[in-house]
Protein backbone atom coordinates (compact mmCIF):
# COMPACT_ATOMS: atom_id res chain seq x y z
CA UNK A 1 0.00 0.00 0.00
CA UNK A 2 3.30 2.19 0.81
CA UNK A 3 4.13 2.19 -2.85
CA UNK A 4 0.52 2.73 -4.18
CA UNK A 5 0.20 5.60 -1.81
CA UNK A 6 3.88 7.40 -3.22
CA UNK A 7 2.76 6.04 -6.83
CA UNK A 8 -0.20 8.27 -6.33
CA UNK A 9 1.57 11.43 -4.90
CA UNK A 10 3.94 11.46 -8.09
CA UNK A 11 0.63 11.40 -10.32
CA UNK A 12 -0.37 14.73 -8.35
CA UNK A 13 2.93 16.06 -9.44
CA UNK A 14 1.99 15.87 -12.81
CA UNK A 15 -1.81 16.56 -12.13
CA UNK A 16 -0.37 19.95 -10.75
CA UNK A 17 1.57 20.94 -13.57
CA UNK A 18 -1.43 20.37 -15.94
CA UNK A 19 -3.65 22.60 -13.41
CA UNK A 20 -1.25 25.53 -13.21
CA UNK A 21 -0.70 28.05 -16.37
CA UNK A 22 2.98 27.63 -17.20
CA UNK A 23 3.34 25.80 -19.84
CA UNK A 24 1.02 22.70 -20.97
CA UNK A 25 2.88 19.10 -19.46
CA UNK A 26 4.03 18.39 -22.29
CA UNK A 27 5.66 21.46 -22.90
CA UNK A 28 7.12 21.27 -19.70
CA UNK A 29 8.66 17.83 -20.15
CA UNK A 30 10.10 18.60 -23.23
CA UNK A 31 12.14 21.81 -22.20
CA UNK A 32 13.40 19.43 -19.65
CA UNK A 33 14.69 17.37 -22.76
CA UNK A 34 16.26 20.48 -24.62
CA UNK A 35 18.35 21.19 -20.70
CA UNK A 36 19.06 17.51 -20.49
CA UNK A 37 20.35 17.36 -24.12
CA UNK A 38 22.23 20.48 -23.95
CA UNK A 39 23.88 19.94 -20.84
CA UNK A 40 25.46 16.55 -21.96
CA UNK A 41 25.99 17.27 -25.42
CA UNK A 42 28.40 20.12 -24.25
CA UNK A 43 29.93 17.81 -21.46
CA UNK A 44 29.55 20.41 -19.05
CA UNK A 45 27.53 17.50 -16.64
CA UNK A 46 31.15 16.06 -16.29
CA UNK A 47 33.22 16.13 -12.70
CA UNK A 48 35.95 17.38 -14.78
CA UNK A 49 34.25 20.70 -16.25
CA UNK A 50 32.79 21.68 -12.47
CA UNK A 51 35.83 20.51 -10.57
CA UNK A 52 38.43 21.46 -12.89
CA UNK A 53 36.58 25.17 -12.82
CA UNK A 54 37.04 25.13 -9.20
CA UNK A 55 40.52 24.31 -9.45
CA UNK A 56 41.33 26.74 -12.30
CA UNK A 57 42.06 24.01 -14.37
CA UNK A 58 39.08 24.21 -16.99
CA UNK A 59 37.06 27.31 -18.10
CA UNK A 60 34.09 25.70 -20.18
CA UNK A 61 31.76 26.76 -17.85
CA UNK A 62 31.93 29.63 -16.98
CA UNK A 63 31.67 30.13 -20.42
CA UNK A 64 28.93 28.72 -21.09
CA UNK A 65 27.21 30.07 -18.27
CA UNK A 66 28.54 34.06 -19.15
CA UNK A 67 27.54 33.47 -22.30
CA UNK A 68 23.71 32.49 -21.74
CA UNK A 69 23.06 35.15 -19.38
CA UNK A 70 24.63 37.97 -21.54
CA UNK A 71 22.50 36.67 -24.49
CA UNK A 72 19.31 35.98 -22.27
CA UNK A 73 19.22 39.09 -20.70
CA UNK A 74 19.44 41.96 -23.62
CA UNK A 75 16.58 39.27 -25.52
CA UNK A 76 14.35 38.67 -22.00
CA UNK A 77 14.68 42.88 -21.57
CA UNK A 78 12.75 43.50 -24.90
CA UNK A 79 10.35 40.14 -24.41
CA UNK A 80 9.38 42.37 -20.98
CA UNK A 81 9.06 45.41 -22.64
CA UNK A 82 7.19 43.92 -25.70
CA UNK A 83 4.54 42.02 -23.16
CA UNK A 84 5.60 38.41 -23.90
CA UNK A 85 7.60 37.47 -20.92
CA UNK A 86 7.70 38.70 -17.31
CA UNK A 87 9.87 39.26 -14.71
CA UNK A 88 10.50 36.57 -11.90
CA UNK A 89 13.07 38.23 -9.39
CA UNK A 90 14.14 36.51 -6.51
CA UNK A 91 14.19 38.58 -2.85
CA UNK A 92 17.37 39.56 -1.86
CA UNK A 93 17.97 37.98 1.85
CA UNK A 94 21.47 38.63 2.68
CA UNK A 95 22.01 36.03 5.53
CA UNK A 96 20.40 33.19 3.60
CA UNK A 97 22.22 34.41 -0.23
CA UNK A 98 25.71 34.68 1.63
CA UNK A 99 25.09 31.29 4.21
CA UNK A 100 23.42 29.03 1.17
CA UNK A 101 25.78 30.50 -1.33
CA UNK A 102 29.00 29.57 0.37
CA UNK A 103 27.48 25.87 1.32
CA UNK A 104 26.59 25.41 -2.53
CA UNK A 105 30.28 26.65 -3.66
CA UNK A 106 32.02 24.45 -1.15
CA UNK A 107 29.80 21.13 -2.03
CA UNK A 108 29.86 22.23 -6.19
CA UNK A 109 34.04 22.23 -5.96
CA UNK A 110 33.54 18.70 -4.18
CA UNK A 111 30.80 16.82 -5.76
CA UNK A 112 32.02 18.68 -9.11
CA UNK A 113 27.87 19.02 -9.75
CA UNK A 114 25.30 21.16 -9.14
CA UNK A 115 21.97 20.79 -8.92
CA UNK A 116 20.83 20.74 -12.88
CA UNK A 117 24.14 18.87 -13.75
CA UNK A 118 24.03 16.50 -11.15
CA UNK A 119 20.64 14.45 -12.87
CA UNK A 120 22.18 14.33 -15.92
CA UNK A 121 25.43 12.70 -15.01
CA UNK A 122 22.95 9.88 -13.32
CA UNK A 123 21.64 9.61 -16.35
CA UNK A 124 24.73 8.28 -18.04
CA UNK A 125 25.71 6.03 -15.18
CA UNK A 126 27.52 7.96 -12.71
CA UNK A 127 26.73 6.07 -9.26
CA UNK A 128 28.87 8.16 -7.07
CA UNK A 129 26.64 11.21 -7.82
CA UNK A 130 23.25 8.74 -7.18
CA UNK A 131 24.77 8.92 -3.87
CA UNK A 132 24.78 12.55 -3.67
CA UNK A 133 21.35 12.85 -5.20
CA UNK A 134 20.30 10.88 -1.94
CA UNK A 135 22.13 12.73 0.52
CA UNK A 136 20.27 16.20 -1.39
CA UNK A 137 17.34 14.57 -0.95
CA UNK A 138 18.27 14.25 2.90
CA UNK A 139 19.42 17.72 3.08
CA UNK A 140 15.95 18.95 1.23
CA UNK A 141 14.25 16.22 3.65
CA UNK A 142 16.43 18.32 6.85
CA UNK A 143 15.46 21.82 4.95
CA UNK A 144 11.83 20.78 5.05
CA UNK A 145 11.29 19.78 8.42
CA UNK A 146 13.25 22.62 10.09
CA UNK A 147 12.18 25.74 7.77
CA UNK A 148 10.08 27.34 10.38
CA UNK A 149 11.94 26.80 13.30
CA UNK A 150 15.90 27.23 11.76
CA UNK A 151 16.52 27.51 7.99
CA UNK A 152 14.17 30.74 7.84
CA UNK A 153 15.26 32.99 10.37
CA UNK A 154 18.44 31.79 9.64
CA UNK A 155 17.67 33.34 5.96
CA UNK A 156 17.09 36.60 7.24
CA UNK A 157 14.31 39.68 6.63
CA UNK A 158 14.29 40.16 2.98
CA UNK A 159 15.55 43.48 1.75
CA UNK A 160 13.30 43.65 -1.25
CA UNK A 161 13.33 42.47 -5.36
CA UNK A 162 16.11 45.05 -7.05
CA UNK A 163 17.20 44.56 -10.47
CA UNK A 164 20.34 46.26 -11.63
CA UNK A 165 17.97 48.90 -14.37
CA UNK A 166 16.27 49.56 -11.65
CA UNK A 167 19.04 51.54 -9.76
CA UNK A 168 19.57 53.95 -13.02
CA UNK A 169 16.03 55.01 -13.72
CA UNK A 170 16.00 56.88 -16.61
CA UNK A 171 18.94 55.13 -18.10
CA UNK A 172 17.18 51.70 -18.16
CA UNK A 173 17.99 50.77 -21.97
CA UNK A 174 21.31 51.71 -21.58
CA UNK A 175 22.11 49.40 -18.68
CA UNK A 176 20.45 46.56 -20.08
CA UNK A 177 22.39 46.66 -23.03
CA UNK A 178 25.76 47.00 -21.51
CA UNK A 179 25.22 44.19 -19.19
CA UNK A 180 24.46 41.84 -21.95
CA UNK A 181 27.31 43.23 -24.19
CA UNK A 182 29.83 43.19 -21.09
CA UNK A 183 28.74 39.89 -19.70
CA UNK A 184 28.50 38.29 -23.35
CA UNK A 185 32.72 40.04 -23.51
CA UNK A 186 33.70 37.95 -20.60
CA UNK A 187 32.12 34.65 -21.74
CA UNK A 188 34.57 35.32 -24.84
CA UNK A 189 37.42 36.55 -22.88
CA UNK A 190 37.98 34.29 -19.91
CA UNK A 191 40.73 32.04 -20.99
CA UNK A 192 39.46 28.73 -22.97
CA UNK A 193 40.98 25.88 -20.18
CA UNK A 194 40.18 22.28 -20.49
CA UNK A 195 40.38 19.72 -17.91
CA UNK A 196 40.34 16.11 -20.30
CA UNK A 197 38.68 12.88 -18.80
CA UNK A 198 41.30 9.94 -19.88
CA UNK A 199 38.06 7.86 -19.83
CA UNK A 200 36.21 9.77 -22.99
CA UNK A 201 39.53 10.42 -24.70
CA UNK A 202 41.19 7.07 -24.49
CA UNK A 203 37.97 5.60 -26.92
CA UNK A 204 38.89 8.21 -29.73
CA UNK A 205 41.82 7.90 -32.02
CA UNK A 206 45.19 9.60 -31.84
CA UNK A 207 44.69 12.63 -34.39
CA UNK A 208 41.35 13.10 -32.54
CA UNK A 209 42.89 13.94 -29.47
CA UNK A 210 41.37 17.09 -28.30
CA UNK A 211 43.87 17.28 -25.68
CA UNK A 212 47.20 16.27 -28.09
CA UNK A 213 46.11 19.32 -30.38
CA UNK A 214 48.75 22.41 -30.44
CA UNK B 1 33.37 12.37 -28.05
CA UNK B 2 30.95 13.72 -29.71
CA UNK B 3 30.11 17.08 -28.16
CA UNK B 4 29.13 21.09 -28.71
CA UNK B 5 31.42 23.39 -28.31
CA UNK B 6 30.88 26.28 -25.47
CA UNK B 7 29.18 28.80 -27.47
CA UNK B 8 26.84 26.88 -28.98
CA UNK B 9 25.66 25.22 -25.72
CA UNK B 10 25.60 28.97 -24.82
CA UNK B 11 23.48 30.44 -27.06
CA UNK B 12 20.99 27.08 -27.42
CA UNK B 13 20.98 27.47 -23.59
CA UNK B 14 20.04 31.25 -24.35
CA UNK B 15 16.95 29.82 -26.79
CA UNK B 16 15.95 27.58 -24.11
CA UNK B 17 15.77 30.13 -21.45
CA UNK B 18 14.26 32.74 -23.78
CA UNK B 19 11.38 29.82 -25.00
CA UNK B 20 11.03 28.90 -21.04
CA UNK B 21 10.47 32.80 -19.84
CA UNK B 22 8.39 33.53 -22.65
CA UNK B 23 4.04 33.80 -22.22
CA UNK B 24 4.04 31.34 -25.12
CA UNK B 25 6.13 28.77 -23.39
CA UNK B 26 5.94 28.52 -19.92
CA UNK B 27 6.41 32.54 -18.67
CA UNK B 28 8.40 31.15 -16.00
CA UNK B 29 12.16 31.14 -15.31
CA UNK B 30 14.06 27.55 -15.42
CA UNK B 31 15.21 26.41 -12.09
CA UNK B 32 16.67 22.69 -10.58
CA UNK B 33 16.55 22.87 -6.87
CA UNK B 34 13.00 22.72 -5.88
CA UNK B 35 11.90 19.66 -6.63
CA UNK B 36 14.44 18.17 -4.09
CA UNK B 37 12.63 19.11 -1.18
CA UNK B 38 9.62 18.82 -3.02
CA UNK B 39 10.36 15.03 -3.92
CA UNK B 40 11.54 14.30 -0.12
CA UNK B 41 8.08 15.67 0.85
CA UNK B 42 6.57 13.17 -1.78
CA UNK B 43 8.88 9.93 -0.95
CA UNK B 44 8.76 10.86 2.79
CA UNK B 45 5.14 11.32 3.09
CA UNK B 46 5.23 14.76 4.45
CA UNK B 47 1.82 16.65 4.98
CA UNK B 48 2.09 19.64 3.13
CA UNK B 49 -0.50 20.96 5.89
CA UNK B 50 2.24 20.36 8.31
CA UNK B 51 5.18 21.72 7.02
CA UNK B 52 4.41 25.02 5.47
CA UNK B 53 7.63 24.84 2.91
CA UNK B 54 6.04 22.59 1.26
CA UNK B 55 2.79 24.41 0.81
CA UNK B 56 4.89 27.38 -0.40
CA UNK B 57 7.12 25.43 -3.01
CA UNK B 58 3.91 22.90 -3.91
CA UNK B 59 3.41 24.54 -7.85
CA UNK B 60 7.42 25.28 -8.88
CA UNK B 61 8.53 21.58 -6.90
CA UNK B 62 5.95 20.19 -9.25
CA UNK B 63 7.03 21.83 -12.30
CA UNK B 64 10.64 21.43 -11.37
CA UNK B 65 9.75 17.82 -11.08
CA UNK B 66 8.41 17.24 -14.36
CA UNK B 67 11.07 19.14 -15.84
CA UNK B 68 13.13 16.56 -14.09
CA UNK B 69 12.21 13.58 -15.70
CA UNK B 70 12.66 15.24 -19.10
CA UNK B 71 15.93 16.25 -18.02
CA UNK B 72 16.81 12.80 -17.06
CA UNK B 73 15.32 11.22 -20.68
CA UNK B 74 17.22 14.01 -22.25
CA UNK B 75 20.13 13.08 -20.71
CA UNK B 76 20.31 9.53 -21.04
CA UNK B 77 19.02 9.61 -24.68
CA UNK B 78 22.08 11.98 -25.31
CA UNK B 79 24.36 10.00 -23.65
CA UNK B 80 23.51 6.66 -25.22
CA UNK B 81 23.32 7.74 -28.81
CA UNK B 82 25.17 10.76 -28.91
CA UNK B 83 28.24 11.32 -27.03
CA UNK B 84 28.35 7.50 -26.48
CA UNK B 85 29.40 8.56 -22.92
CA UNK B 86 27.15 6.36 -20.90
CA UNK B 87 28.86 3.91 -18.40
CA UNK B 88 28.17 3.04 -14.91
CA UNK B 89 31.40 4.37 -12.82
CA UNK B 90 32.17 5.13 -8.83
CA UNK B 91 34.44 7.84 -8.99
CA UNK B 92 35.52 10.57 -11.88
CA UNK B 93 39.02 10.44 -14.06
CA UNK B 94 39.76 14.09 -12.02
CA UNK B 95 38.64 12.43 -8.51
CA UNK B 96 41.74 10.05 -9.00
CA UNK B 97 44.24 12.28 -10.25
CA UNK B 98 43.62 15.35 -7.72
CA UNK B 99 42.36 13.67 -4.68
CA UNK B 100 42.87 9.90 -4.16
CA UNK B 101 42.11 6.31 -5.31
CA UNK B 102 39.20 5.36 -2.91
CA UNK B 103 35.82 4.74 -4.16
CA UNK B 104 34.47 5.07 -0.35
CA UNK B 105 36.31 8.23 0.10
CA UNK B 106 34.47 9.88 -3.36
CA UNK B 107 30.99 8.34 -1.95
CA UNK B 108 30.90 10.02 1.39
CA UNK B 109 32.40 12.98 0.16
CA UNK B 110 29.38 13.10 -2.54
CA UNK B 111 27.08 11.82 0.09
CA UNK B 112 28.09 14.86 2.47
CA UNK B 113 28.33 17.77 -0.62
CA UNK B 114 24.75 16.74 -2.13
CA UNK B 115 23.57 16.70 1.82
CA UNK B 116 24.72 20.34 2.40
CA UNK B 117 24.23 21.52 -1.65
CA UNK B 118 20.20 21.61 -1.37
CA UNK B 119 20.64 23.21 2.11
CA UNK B 120 22.93 25.72 0.56
CA UNK B 121 20.37 26.34 -2.88
CA UNK B 122 17.26 26.35 -0.32
CA UNK B 123 18.56 28.83 1.69
CA UNK B 124 19.67 31.31 -1.12
CA UNK B 125 16.48 30.57 -3.10
CA UNK B 126 18.38 29.30 -6.04
CA UNK B 127 21.64 27.42 -7.77
CA UNK B 128 23.14 27.57 -10.78
CA UNK B 129 19.87 27.14 -13.26
CA UNK B 130 17.69 29.50 -10.72
CA UNK B 131 20.10 32.37 -9.82
CA UNK B 132 23.12 32.41 -11.90
CA UNK B 133 21.48 31.36 -14.99
CA UNK B 134 17.87 32.59 -15.03
CA UNK B 135 17.96 35.33 -12.15
CA UNK B 136 21.23 37.25 -13.97
CA UNK B 137 19.20 37.24 -16.91
CA UNK B 138 16.89 39.17 -15.13
CA UNK B 139 19.69 41.43 -13.81
CA UNK B 140 18.61 40.68 -10.45
CA UNK B 141 20.34 42.21 -7.74
CA UNK B 142 19.98 39.17 -5.50
CA UNK B 143 21.58 36.12 -7.95
CA UNK B 144 24.33 38.73 -8.75
CA UNK B 145 25.34 38.16 -4.75
CA UNK B 146 24.86 34.65 -5.16
CA UNK B 147 26.83 34.27 -8.32
CA UNK B 148 30.03 36.56 -6.55
CA UNK B 149 29.91 34.57 -3.24
CA UNK B 150 29.71 31.00 -5.49
CA UNK B 151 32.11 32.06 -7.61
CA UNK B 152 34.95 32.57 -5.02
CA UNK B 153 33.89 29.71 -2.85
CA UNK B 154 33.97 27.40 -5.71
CA UNK B 155 37.73 28.92 -6.23
CA UNK B 156 38.99 28.77 -2.56
CA UNK B 157 37.38 25.22 -1.63
CA UNK B 158 39.22 24.24 -5.01
CA UNK B 159 42.33 25.38 -4.19
CA UNK B 160 42.06 23.83 -0.30
CA UNK B 161 40.38 20.33 -1.34
CA UNK B 162 42.27 19.10 -3.97
CA UNK B 163 45.95 18.20 -4.88
CA UNK B 164 46.06 21.33 -7.34
CA UNK B 165 49.94 21.37 -8.00
CA UNK B 166 50.44 17.98 -8.46
CA UNK B 167 51.12 16.55 -11.84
Amino acid sequence: MQSEGLFSRFLGMFENVIGQDHGSLALVFLIGIIFGGIIQYTRVDKFEKIAGFAMLKDTIVPKMLFLAVGLTSIGLYFMIEAGIAHYHVKPILWQGLVIGGTLFGISMAILGKCPGTGPISISEGRIDVLIGAIGGLLGGLVFTLYYDDFFKPLMGESAGKLTLPELFPGNEHMVVLIFGVVVTLIAIAIPKMELFDEADLCQLPDDHRPDRKI
Amino acid sequence: MNRLPWWMGGILMSGLLLLTFSTFGADRPIGASTYVPYFAGIIFDLDPEKYGYLKHIANSGAWEGVMLFGALLGGFVTSVFITKSFRFSLIPTGWKKYKNNSVLSRLLWSFFSGFIMIIGARMAGGCTSGHFMSGMSQMAVSSMIFGGVVLVVVIITGRLFYNVKEK
